[in-house]
Order: C-alpha cells, then sequence, then structure tokens
C-alpha cells in the first residue's frame, strides 16, 4: 500500500498560479510592444529585450549572490522589464536602460524582500531615478520614421501652449505619435487591458476609477479631456503599472480610492506642475500610501460587532 | 581595553555614522564631493578632539545634573574657534558646508562621545577615542561622498574619471541618491561588523511612521 | 469559484454487501462521547442501542450490523485520540432489533424524545447532535427554519440523492418541523445544479402556506449555515450569537429525512448514503454503508482504487479531512469518501503572496485573510482580533484561490487557536 498524502483541507487548489498570472500580463503587453516596434522600429525592441534581459539578471544574480530561492521563474521581473522599457524614449541610451533595471530590480524589489514585498512599483520608480538622473536623455524623443511631425510629445505641445501642432485624435488613438516606447498605443494597450479583464488577472476598479477621475477632471478644467486620456502614460500606467498586485490596496473600496487618488494627483501635475506628464509621480505617491488605504478600508466581516474604541 | 581597540573601534566596528546612524545630517548634506567631505569631516575631528580633552580634564567637576548644557557650552565655543579658522583660512570650504558647520555644536557623535567615553575615562583614553571616531566619521563621509560624486559626477577629488565623465548617474549628486549611497554602506558595515549593525534593525520598523498601517511595527 | 464535480449526481445509491466488521466510534458527534452499554461478546442486532447519550449534547449509538461485539479499543477510529470504539463482528443476517417500533409523535415534547432516540446529528458535516439544537430556549421566536440542500461542496452528491430519491421522508420531516417547532417559514434551499431535487420539491411545497424551496445560485459555501441564512433571509448573524437570536434554525436535509423515517418505521440512524468519488476510484457512485464500515469496503465495491491513489478525504475536498489508511470507518457526518491521485492529491508548495487580493475579495465572511496571514506569522494576537478572525468558517475558499498556494485555511484555524490562547 502506498504511503497517502496527509495535508490540510482545502484538497484542490484553482489553476491560477502565480507564474501564469504574470504570463498572462506578458501576453496582454505584446500588443503594446508589437505597436511599439512598428511605431518605432527595431530599436524599441532592442530596448526591450535589454530590459528584460537584465532584469532577469540582476533578479538571478542578487538572489544567487545572497544564497536565497531563485525565482526568477515566476516571470516577473520579465515584466519589470517590459514594463521599464515602455516608459522609456526610444532611443535612450542602453547602459542607461540596464541602471534603470538595476534600479528596479535591486533597489526596489529585492532589497524590499522580493515578490510581493515592494512597497512601490519598481518599474515606476526606476523611470523616476532615471528621469532626475539622466533629464537629457529621458526627454529626447527621437523622430518617428512612419512620419516625422514635431519632437516634443504632445503633453509638452500643451504645456508649451502649442497646440497647433497636437497630432490628430487617430494618430493618439494608434499611437503614432511622440513618447515613450509603450506609451503611445491606445489601441494596443486597451486590448492589453482587455485581456487582462477576461483573464480575471485585474478588476476593473483601479484603471476605470483612475482614468474616469483624469476624465472628469480635465473636462471640468477645460483642457481638451478626450485628448488627455491618450496622452502621456495615462493608459499604460492605468491598466498596467497602477494594478501591480503589491503596490495597490486589495480592497475594493481601496482600488477605486486608490484609483482616484492617482487620477487626481495625475491632473495637478499636468495642468500646474513643471513637469508635462504626471503619471508616474501620481503612482509612486499613492504606491506609498497603500498601507493606509488597506486599513482604512479593511472590510466589515459578516457580523462582526464593531469594536468599540 | 588596549589603545589601538579603542582608536581601531571607531572606524568599522562602531563606526559613528553607519553602525550607529549618528550624525548622519551632515553626513548626506555635505557628501555630494569628497572634498567638502573631508573638510566635514576633519572640522568634526577637530572639535570633537576638542570636547573629548576638556570633558574628560573635566569629569570630576562637571556636576551630572547639568553635564549636557555643559558640553554644549563646551562644544559651541570649540565650533566658533573652529568655524573662524576655517572661515580665515580654507575660505571655500567654509563656503561649501555652509549652515553644517556651526551645526557641528549639535552634532549627536560630539555628545554621544562625550556621555559614552570621555565623561568616564582618563585623558588619553578620550583622545584616542576621539581620535578614531573622527577618523571613522571622515572616512564614512568620504566613502559616500566617493560613490556620490565618481557616479554622480564623473570626478574624484575635482579630478575628471574617463569614461564616467561622460556617463553621469546624476541622482547621486542629489538627496535621493546620497541615502542610496548611504544605505548601500551601510549594508556593508553591517556584513563587515558581523551583524554590529544589525541591532539597530529591532528598533527600525517600529519608528517607521507606517508601522501601524502596515502592521509590521510593534504599535498595532 | 470551486468547481462543481457532481459526477455522480445521477447515481441512484446502491447498498454495499454487509461489512465482516464494522468499527463504531461513541463519538460521532460534538459533544460528550455516548456511554458503551454493551461489552465484549454480547449480540446485537441492527438498531439496538449500544451507546447512550451520557449529556444533553450527546447522541445515542445503534449497531448497525448484527452480529457480535467483538472488542472494545480505547482510540477514536478517525483522529487517533483517546475514546471509547467498539468492533462489532457481522453475522451477514442484518437481522433487526425486536424493540425497533414505529414512533408516532403528537407534541413537541416527543418529538424532541423521538428525535434523540433516532440517533442523529448534523448530517451535513458539523455532527451537532439535532436534539439539542432543537430544543429552543424559552422565548425564542423562529421565523425560518432552512432545510440545508445546498450542498456546495465539489463531488458530493449524497443529500442530492436524499431528496431525490426520499423526497417523501424530506418532506414529511419538514412538515413535522413546522407542526412542533413552529416557523413562520420553513425554506428548503437548494443550489440551481439540483434540477430533479427542485422540481420534485417544489410540486410538493405548491399551495402549503408557509413552506417553499428557495434556489441558491451554485457557488461554494453556499451551505454554510450563516451564509445560508444571509442569503436566503438577509440576516446577519452578529458575532457571538446563535442563528435562533436571528429567529433561524439551520437543519441539513438528509437529518431531517433519518428524523422522518425513524418516526415513520422506527429505525434509527444505523447506515448512510456516501458519495465515493475521486480522480483514483474506478466506478466514481453513490453507496450505502452501515456506519461503521471501513472506507476500504466502499472503494471496493466501487470498482477498487487506481495504483496511483496518494490521497484519501473524508468528507469534501474544501473541508474535509485527509487520513492516513482506509481502515477508518464511515461515521454519522461521513457523506463523502474520495480518492484523489497523483497529482491532484499532492499539496503544492507555497511561494510568497503577492498581495493580489482574492481572498479578500472572496472570503464568504468579508475577512482578510492576508492581512490574517500576516498577523498569525507575527504572532499579533491584537491585530489577528481586529481582523476577527474568529469569525471564519474555514470554507477554504481563501487557499482555493490563492495564486501563490499558501496554506490560508490552515493559517486561520491556527489563528484562532492562538486568538483563543490554546
Amino acid at each position: 500500500m502506498t504511503r497517502m498524502i496527509v495535508s490540510f483541507a482545502p484538497h484542490i487548489r484553482e489553476r491560477v498560479t502565480t507564474s501564469r498570472i504574470m504570463l498572462d500580463v506578458i501576453i496582454a503587453l505584446c500588443p503594446a510592444f508589437i505597436a511599439a516596434v512598428l511605431i518605432f522600429g527595431p530599436r524599441a525592441a532592442l530596448v526591450t529585450g535589454v530590459c528584460v534581459a537584465s532584469c532577469v539578471f540582476f533578479e538571478w544574480a542578487y538572489q544567487k549572490l545572497l544564497k536565497k530561492t531563485i525565482t526568477v521563474g515566476d516571470f516577473s521581473a520579465v515584466i519589470t522589464g517590459m514594463l521599464l522599457a515602455f516608459n522609456l524614449p526610444v532611443g535612450i541610451p542602453l547602459w542607461q536602460a540596464i541602471f534603470g533595471s538595476g534600479v528596479a530590480i535591486i533597489l526596489v524589489k529585492q532589497l524590499f524582500g522580493g515578490i510581493g514585498k515592494n512597497f512601490a512599483n519598481p518599474a515606476i520608480t526606476a523611470r523616476i531615478v532615471m528621469f532626475i538622473s539622466f533629464p537629457a536623455a529621458m526627454a529626447t524623443w527621437a523622430p518617428i520614421p512612419v512620419d516625422a511631425i514635431s519632437s516634443a510629445t504632445p503633453l509638452e505641445l500643451i504645456q508649451r501652449g502649442d497646440l497647433a501642432a497636437l497630432p490628430g485624435m487617430w494618430d493618439m488613438f494608434i499611437g503614432t505619435r511622440m513618447g515613450s516606447l509603450g506609451e503611445t498605443s491606445a489601441l494596443a494597450l486597451l486590448i492589453g487591458g482587455i485581456y487582462l479583464l477576461a483573464r480575471r488577472v485585474i478588476t476593473w476598479h483601479i484603471p476605470v476609477a483612475f482614468i474616469g477621475t483624469v476624465f472628469v477632471l480635465t473636462a471640468l478644467l477645460g483642457i481638451q479631456p478626450t485628448f488627455q486620456l491618450f496622452a502621456g502614460g495615462l493608459l499604460l500606467g492605468a491598466i498596467f503599472m497602477a494594478t501591480d498586485y503589491p503596490t495597490s490596496p486589495q480592497t475594493r473600496t481601496g482600488r477605486i480610492i486608490f484609483g482616484i487618488g492617482c487620477g487626481v494627483l495625475t491632473v495637478i501635475i499636468r495642468a500646474w506642475g513643471a513637469y508635462p506628464e504626471g503619471v508616474s509621480f501620481a503612482i509612486l505617491f499613492m504606491n506609498v500610501l497603500v498601507p493606509f488605504i488597506n486599513k482604512l478600508t479593511m472590510t466589515k466581516p459578516l457580523g462582526g460587532i464593531k469594536k468599540k474604541p | 581595553m588596549s589603545k589601538l581597540s579603542i582608536f581601531m573601534k571607531g572606524i568599522i566596528k562602531e563606526n559613528p555614522v553607519l553602525v550607529f546612524a549618528l550624525g548622519i545630517c551632515p553626513a548626506l548634506a555635505v557628501s555630494s564631493q569628497a572634498v567638502n567631505a573631508v573638510g566635514m569631516g576633519l572640522a568634526t575631528t577637530f572639535v570633537l578632539l576638542c570636547t573629548n580633552t576638556v570633558i574628560s580634564l573635566l569629569r570630576k567637576v562637571i556636576p551630572d545634573k547639568v553635564r549636557i548644557p555643559c558640553y554644549i557650552v563646551l562644544t559651541a565655543a570649540f565650533v566658533t574657534i573652529t568655524q573662524l579658522i576655517v572661515k580665515a583660512y580654507v575660505h571655500p570650504l567654509y563656503l561649501a558646508l555652509g549652515i553644517f558647520l556651526p551645526l557641528i555644536t549639535v552634532n549627536c557623535i560630539i555628545m554621544a562621545r562625550a556621555e559614552i567615553f570621555a565623561k568616564k575615562n582618563r585623558l588619553f583614553d578620550s583622545v584616542i577615542d576621539a581620535l578614531g571616531m573622527g577618523l571613522g566619521f571622515t572616512l564614512a563621509l568620504l566613502a559616500i561622498a566617493s560613490i556620490r560624486e565618481i557616479f554622480g559626477n564623473g570626478t574624484w577629488f575635482g579630478i575628471e574619471l574617463p569614461v564616467l565623465a561622460e556617463h553621469n548617474i546624476s541622482i547621486f549628486m542629489l538627496a535621493p541618491g546620497g541615502f542610496i549611497a548611504f544605505g548601500i554602506l551601510v549594508a556593508i558595515a553591517n556584513k563587515v561588523s558581523n551583524g554590529r549593525a544589525a541591532k539597530l534593525k529591532e528598533s527600525g520598523c517600529a519608528r517607521c511612521p507606517a508601522a501601524t498601517a502596515c502592521g509590521k511595527g510593534g504599535a498595532a | 469559484m470551486a468547481p462543481h464535480r457532481k459526477h455522480t449526481a445521477g447515481c441512484t445509491p446502491l447498498a454495499i454487501p454487509v461489512p465482516a466488521e464494522v468499527h463504531i466510534p461513541m463519538s460521532m458527534h460534538s459533544g460528550a462521547p455516548a456511554n458503551l452499554i454493551v461489552g465484549v461478546g454480547d449480540s446485537v442486532t441492527v438498531g439496538q442501542l449500544i451507546g447512550e447519550a451520557a449529556t444533553r449534547v450527546c447522541s445515542p449509538v445503534h449497531a448497525s450490523v448484527s452480529g457480535q461485539i467483538k472488542r472494545i479499543d480505547t482510540y477514536d477510529p478517525l483522529t487517533g485520540a483517546p475514546a471509547v470504539s467498539v468492533r462489532i463482528a457481522s453475522d451477514g443476517e442484518q437481522t433487526l432489533w425486536e424493540g425497533l417500533t414505529p414512533s408516532p409523535v403528537t407534541n413537541l415534547a416527543e418529538f424532541l424524545a423521538a428525535v434523540q432516540a433516532s440517533g442523529v446529528v448534523g448530517l451535513g458535516g458539523a455532527g451537532y447532535p439535532t436534539a439539542p439544537k432543537l430544543t429552543l430556549k424559552e422565548g425564542t421566536k423562529l421565523d425560518y427554519i432552512l432545510i440545508n440542500g445546498a450542498e456546495c461542496e465539489p463531488y458530493i452528491t449524497s443529500d442530492t440523492r436524499t431528496m431525490v430519491d426520499h423526497t417523501a421522508d424530506v418532506w414529511a420531516g419538514a412538515l413535522l418541523l413546522k407542526e412542533y417547532l413552529g416557523p413562520k417559514n420553513v425554506v428548503i434551499c437548494i443550489e440551481n445544479n439540483k434540477p430533479e431535487a427542485i422540481q420534485k420539491l417544489e410540486a410538493l411545497c405548491a399551495g402549503v402556506q408557509g413552506m417553499r424551496v428557495h434556489v441558491l445560485p451554485s457557488l461554494y459555501p453556499q451551505g454554510e449555515r450563516k451564509v445560508l441564512v444571509y442569503n436566503v433571509t438577509g440576516r446577519i448573524v452578529p458575532e457571538g450569537a446563535r442563528l435562533t437570536d436571528v429567529g433561524c434554525i439551520v437543519i441539513n436535509c438528509t437529518t431531517v429525512a433519518v428524523i422522518a423515517q425513524y418516526i415513520r418505521t422506527g429505525l434509527p440512524l444505523v447506515s448512510r448514503c456516501v458519495t465515493v468519488d475521486g480522480s483514483a476510484v474506478k466506478h466514481p457512485q453513490n453507496v450505502i454503508a452501515p456506519i461503521g464500515t471501513p472506507i476500504r469496503n466502499l472503494f471496493e465495491f466501487c470498482g477498487g482504487l487506481k495504483d496511483d491513489v496518494k490521497k484519501i478525504i473524508l468528507g469534501g475536498p474544501m473541508m474535509g479531512a485527509a487520513v492516513p489508511s482506509l481502515d477508518v470507518p464511515v461515521v454519522k457526518v461521513t457523506s463523502a469518501i474520495l480518492a484523489l491521485s497523483g497529482r491532484d492529491a499532492e499539496a503544492p508548495t507555497p511561494s510568497a503572496c503577492i498581495k493580489c487580493g482574492r481572498c479578500v475579495a472572496q472570503c464568504p465572511m468579508n475577512l482578510m485573510p492576508s492581512f490574517i496571514e500576516d498577523a498569525f506569522e507575527r504572532k499579533k494576537v491584537e491585530l489577528l482580533r481586529t481582523h476577527k478572525v474568529n469569525l471564519c468558517v474555514e470554507c477554504g475558499c481563501c487557499a482555493y484561490l490563492c495564486p501563490s498556494k499558501r496554506p490560508l485555511a490552515q493559517v486561520m484555524t491556527l489563528s484562532k487557536k492562538l486568538l483563543w490562547g490554546e
């Protein structure tokens, strides 16, 4: 008679695993990746490749060096690499991209305990570190091979008041405009977002609250609301970065608060800030508030009596 | 404790900055250039040497109840002397250190050494202690500053370095870079001193303002 | 949510051959064990009392086969804990005890006495003796009796079969409850994946005042009593309160059928329908087995086990207990036995929590399992109290859904123990 396994209930588990979720996110990022290569040319693939490879390498090397369990197999470093690359201009020097990957994986993720324990989104933080470290390179937008339009992002044009040079709505939608690698094609990002929603990897709360808030506030301020939706990194941020599990609240109400907070901060920075774009700052700021939001929106247990203060 | 070990402990094992986390404010503020870091380190060492000497000499005279004001008055006096000397002879350094030079008065290292060491040890030991601690402080500052200047500006003591000069990572010149470099060095010091610095961890999480919310602190 | 896997829903239960020996524990219910009243060598017949109820919260135990008491053991065959259990060698005759007579009831006291004598306990798995449960405190206002036919755990179909094959008994039991306990409503709650049971019982309910069938969506853990009360009546059972405090009683449908059967025939609970299923069972089906039958006999009746069997579970896959051997007996609360093979059986390796919030979103009690786990790991009792881990019903949804495969259900159980200082 074989020995029977005795373990604690439940004895069946859903098939979803961490790596399956991460793989879904990678699949969802693929349309944006293809769009980036089509719009910005083969260097987009090179930058993405370098970021992904260095993120995976840094994760492996750190864990190997500190004799920790190697968790490269969960694909989370691949996502960090892709998201970081999508936040960079296509002409970014490769050594800077590698530095950014190191910041994302070692500084932001592994030093805080690895997957699930980081308090800020690695890709966003790395982008901001690079933004501060390499201000020139991070704001140099290589001309698009498709058709050479202006050499500034739409949000920079709005900030300068140069509204005449703005690309048309169709260009904004399919992504033939200036901007970071993966943020330009609203179409591709939305396809990815729908895939993630359909696979139940993310819930609608954060993206809808985030994008909705930006739309409503920009409409109230009268600064091209529909245009603002497709401009900058809003869709990329709202769908892929703000929904990052460890750095977003776990409760439904919390997610809505988080999304609204991101939206408000984004609009404030876009309308009055010194920088033309504020999505990444907004997300990073809200990341820090996540433990408080979680605590504030603690679910009320069924039948739980409120603790007397 | 041998004289040598009194001297050496300030450098790694009881490094005031990297292990005791004292004097972090000047350590971060004036460490964007190696020259300033050394200047700050020497100025602090000088003050520390003077205060330790005098406090050790007066340790039986100073009444216990008012010892802290006494230490501060003494420190302030020596800081003023230092300030005037630096202003007169090394004026560029005076400008670079700015407010942090007079702020040596309230530098925790000086107060800590007076309280921990000078008030209960003999003159010679106190002098050695001051030198060791001063050197530890200077070296820590120099290490932080070297990382920041080399990577952030591509220079070291103002000398341009090949390759790095064209590849600046300017965040190291800013405050966040200071914290990153500081953090890296604390980790290294912790490893080298075999976890001596790790003792600080025990109070680490509880002091975080987010401790109650994230629940990792003791306050919950 | 959890899969249904009700493969055996269409299998009319078949009685298995009388086992050569049964092993009956005196404690098949919550509360004090029954007092053994027979000795080694005594002859017993089917339905004969062998264990007397010792206290109020206790249930009598009856012989399930006719034969001779072979041995009295000093351990519980399910848990191995010290307890009294008795082995009866069967003579294969299944002679009924001559004392079995129908016991018609005319008032509440007689009804409760009959319930107690029938040896029935919460057959859904809780095992709380039914008679004390139905004995209400003076002045309790009873609005609802919920007859629980949700049977939400995957695989199990024994309640479904009771409702389909013994509809009349379920109905008669429901009427008895209505008559003697006097609730405003008797609601038979059935998940919508049991259309046959719904149809049969709805036909009976038609036009009867205060009786209805409530069709629930098939969603685990629909049959958990507090969840059921909330979903059917909208009432929330406050922390520390009983179901009767909000005017409700939840009672399993098979329990109801057994009560009616006892009153009709006088035969106490000596056998039960058990679902035998799982990937390592050759011919999954429902069987009727005497209480105390080793589960080995049930598997053999179902064509035996496949070679790669790795895990045996008493009960459903979400809350049931894995047992190390095939010698454990079927007891009163055994609604299913499952055998899982190879990959299905292995406990997955947990990885770090990625804070996806699935457990928080899906907890039927609105708890926050990921935060409770965090509090547990740091042994923060105060935090566990804030998170109300004491309300956890241990349904296992959190652990089932966790993509990192963290043992959340186990942590919940341990957290409660930590909270209660055990």
